[in-house]
């Protein structure tokens, strides 16, 4: 049997906004991913994915139900124990990268080692990452000297390097074009294939396409989980040239 | 976090805003420098001042006389009587080896002075035997006068560096006869009125440089025996102007001022102390008055400085408040990918630290910069300008105690910061 990376169990979150209104984000969510899946999280805005996404990263706590990640009941943790949850089991990728513009590549990709792991083995895995994702050559190029795509590619090394149990994608390829999104996706399905577990929260279907499974969120429930039957290859959209067509 | 990437991470951020951490610091360099500066001043004064009371001689008990005072009127106590030099041999016999010396003053007032043609208008006081040993102040030539010299009022005279070089030039002194000279009846010039006594003295010896006291010049006088003083020169045979007893030590000096006093309260047949015509006075109290006052001076310069730290410590605060600001989404990255509250609360209230160690660490090197300048001042030349390593500590310390407390709030703001806020933050 393979193990669930995450398990959530009738999971709520009210946001209050002001005095009087209150926002019922999520309304007893079930899901389980499991090692090595692939799994887009869609649905139109206000549909609670993010909520669910922040949630999922440990960045915010549920109100009700129960969260077992990598086996761990994170919902009785403290702040500085969800912090140390976040640095070993989960790799952010943001829309809009989020790297720090003082810092250069291998810098930033150090970051999380800076906050739990061992300083001599820092720049070795750091660089390691970096060549994983193609950019062994940019190690000492700040992030206003890189591409979009670069960027992306540097916060994906930094998710990879503490290697943690799920990697949590929030819009990754938002921001970029088409050829770049397509390196990007290539480089999760190449993860993936060898065994990460990705979630990746989108609105393109185009995107979703290229998951194994799709998650589709409405009004704080979940309202559709199926599997893709034959999830698109990024590699081969890649040789074909699509960003050249366009 | 380590404190190894704290650091890196605080210096990293400094450098990045150049001017705006060197325009912070600024505040607290501003402060350190005032505090270095104006206690080291303050400190200088005071050891200037102490020094001017030790180079009158060190470990003196000095006693005048006080008159009494009957219905207001200061001086006009008919029981009042003299301080003489009967009472200093008997100070001088009674306590013997438990006093290092002691001697007797009389003020003669101002003559003038003529010597191989040259002219010259100084100070001239009779004194004891011991005078050398109780203000610590040999002669350079020849040698000063002995009690053989008091028992027959004789007419030799010991005079101060500069009056020597006044008179004689290059001449050695030693030997050479003076004449004093005082005018006294009618007055001015063309009175024919006037009369003059004229006194020969032989110069026995010279005294050694002394320096000014107070911007005296001590080196400026003549000293005679007190009794050819007293005889020849002013006529008050029963009188001196003050007796000084120079005490073994420091410690001794509270006993040595209350056996003088009790010896002469006991001479003068005194009972109530509280009735004493003569005042008895140590170098420790004088010192003591003298260093209260210079203490007080230091405190207030000290405070100054402290103000302006004060300033600084807020515009610190400050920046580091806009700091935090700007770096929000920062802060939520970080929490991100795994910092904890305690490592966001160290890395601001290291660079707070940094930014006023720093600061205080040149304001140090600014503050000993401007008492150098000072030194160069005429005026303040001879102040002996002190910076102590406990200034110096004091100020580190203090700077980095600055950058902790007004460090620490802003840092909190940061530390506290919610992870989803701080990323979305634009």
């Amino acid at each position: 049997m393979i193990q669930s990376v995450v398990q959530l169990r009738g999971v709520t979150k009210t946001y209050r906004i002001g005095r009087e209104i209150t926002v019922n984000a999520l309304r007893g969510v079930d899901l389980d991913v499991r090692a090595a899946e692939f799994v887009a999280i869609m649905g139109p805005s206000g549909s609670g994915k993010s909520t669910l996404m922040n949630i999922l990263g440990c960045l915010d706590v549920a109100d009700g139900g129960t969260y077992i990640l990598a086996g761990e009941n994170v919902g009785k943790l403290s702040d500085g124990q969800l912090a140390g949850i976040r640095n070993k089991h989960v790799g952010f990728v943001f829309q809009t990268y989020n790297l720090l513009s003082r810092l250069n590549a291998i810098e930033n990709v150090e970051l999380p080692l800076i906050y739990g792991g061992d300083r001599k083995q820092r720049r070795e895995r750091a660089l390691a990452a970096l060549e994983q994702v193609g950019l062994g050559d940019r190690i000492h190029h700040r992030p206003s000297e890189l591409s979009g795509g670069q960027q992306q590619r540097v916060a994906i090394a930094r998710a990879l390097l503490n290697d943690p149990s799920m990697i949590l994608a929030d819009e990754p390829t938002g921001n970029l074009d088409s050829r770049s999104s397509a390196e990007i996706l290539s480089i999760f399905q190449r993860l993936n294939d060898m065994g990460k577990t990705v979630v990746m929260v989108t609105h393109e279907p185009d995107v979703a396409a290229h998951c194994k499974r799709i998650v589709r969120m409405r009004d704080g429930l979940i309202a559709r989980d199926e599997l893709v039957p034959r999830p698109r290859r990024a590699e081969d959209e890649l040789a074909v040239g699509i960003g050249a067509a366009e | 976090m380590k404190l190894y990437d704290s650091f890196r991470s605080a210096l990293q951020s400094l450098v990045v805003n150049k001017l705006r951490s060197a325009l912070t610091m600024l505040g607290v360099i501003i402060g350190v420098a005032a505090v270095i500066a104006m206690v080291s001043v303050g400190n200088g004064a005071s050891q200037s001042v102490q020094n001017t009371i030790l180079n009158l001689g060190s470990n003196l008990v000095t006693v005048q006389p006080q008159f009494g005072n009957d219905n207001g009127l200061k001086g006009a106590g008919a029981q009042a009587q003299n301080l003489t030099l009967d009472d200093m041999r008997s100070i001088q016999d009674q306590l013997g080896a438990s006093i290092a010396a002691a001697e007797a003053e009389q003020q003669a007032g101002r003559w003038q002075v003529t010597a191989a043609g040259q002219n010259w208008n100084t100070q001239v006081s009779g004194v004891t035997e011991d005078y050398p040993i109780v203000r610590d102040w040999g002669v350079d030539s020849g040698e000063f006068f002995a009690t053989s010299d008091l028992n027959v009022n004789a007419q030799v005279a010991v005079l101060g560096a500069t009056t020597a070089t006044n008179l004689f030039g290059d001449i050695d002194p030693v030997g050479q006869t003076i004449q004093l000279r005082q005018a006294f009846g009618g007055g001015g010039q063309g009175g024919g009125q006037q009369r003059a006594r004229i006194l020969n003295f032989r110069v026995v010896g010279v005294l050694g440089i002394k320096g000014s006291t107070f911007g005296f010049s001590r080196d400026d006088q003549i000293l005679v025996p007190l009794t050819t003083a007293q005889h020849v020169l002013t006529g008050q045979l029963n009188r001196v102007s003050q007796i000084v007893v120079k005490a073994t030590s420091s410690d001794t000096m509270e006993l040595t001022t209350s056996d003088v006093n009790n010896i002469l309260l006991q001479r003068h047949n005194i009972g109530d102390p509280a009735n004493a015509d003569f005042t008895v006075t140590n170098q420790n109290d004088t010192l003591a008055a003298l260093s209260s006052v210079t203490g007080t001076f230091t405190l207030l310069l000290g405070a100054i400085g402290g103000i302006s730290l004060l300033v600084g410590g807020i515009g610190i605060m400050n920046i580091m408040l806009v700091s935090v600001n700007e770096r929000t989404r920062e802060i939520g990255i970080r929490k991100a990918v795994g910092a904890r509250r305690g490592d966001i609360l160290n890395q601001f209230l290291i660079e707070a630290i940094a930014l006023t160690g720093l600061g205080g660490v040149i304001g140090i090197l600014l503050g000993w910069a401007i008492t150098v300048v000072v030194h160069q001042i005429p005026q303040a030349a001879s102040l002996p300008l002190l910076i102590t390593s406990g200034t110096v500590i004091i100020a580190v310390g203090v700077s980095v105690a600055i950058g902790v407390v007004f460090g620490l709030y802003p840092a909190m703001r940061a530390a506290r910061l919610h992870p989803i806020q701080a990323l979305r933050y634009e």
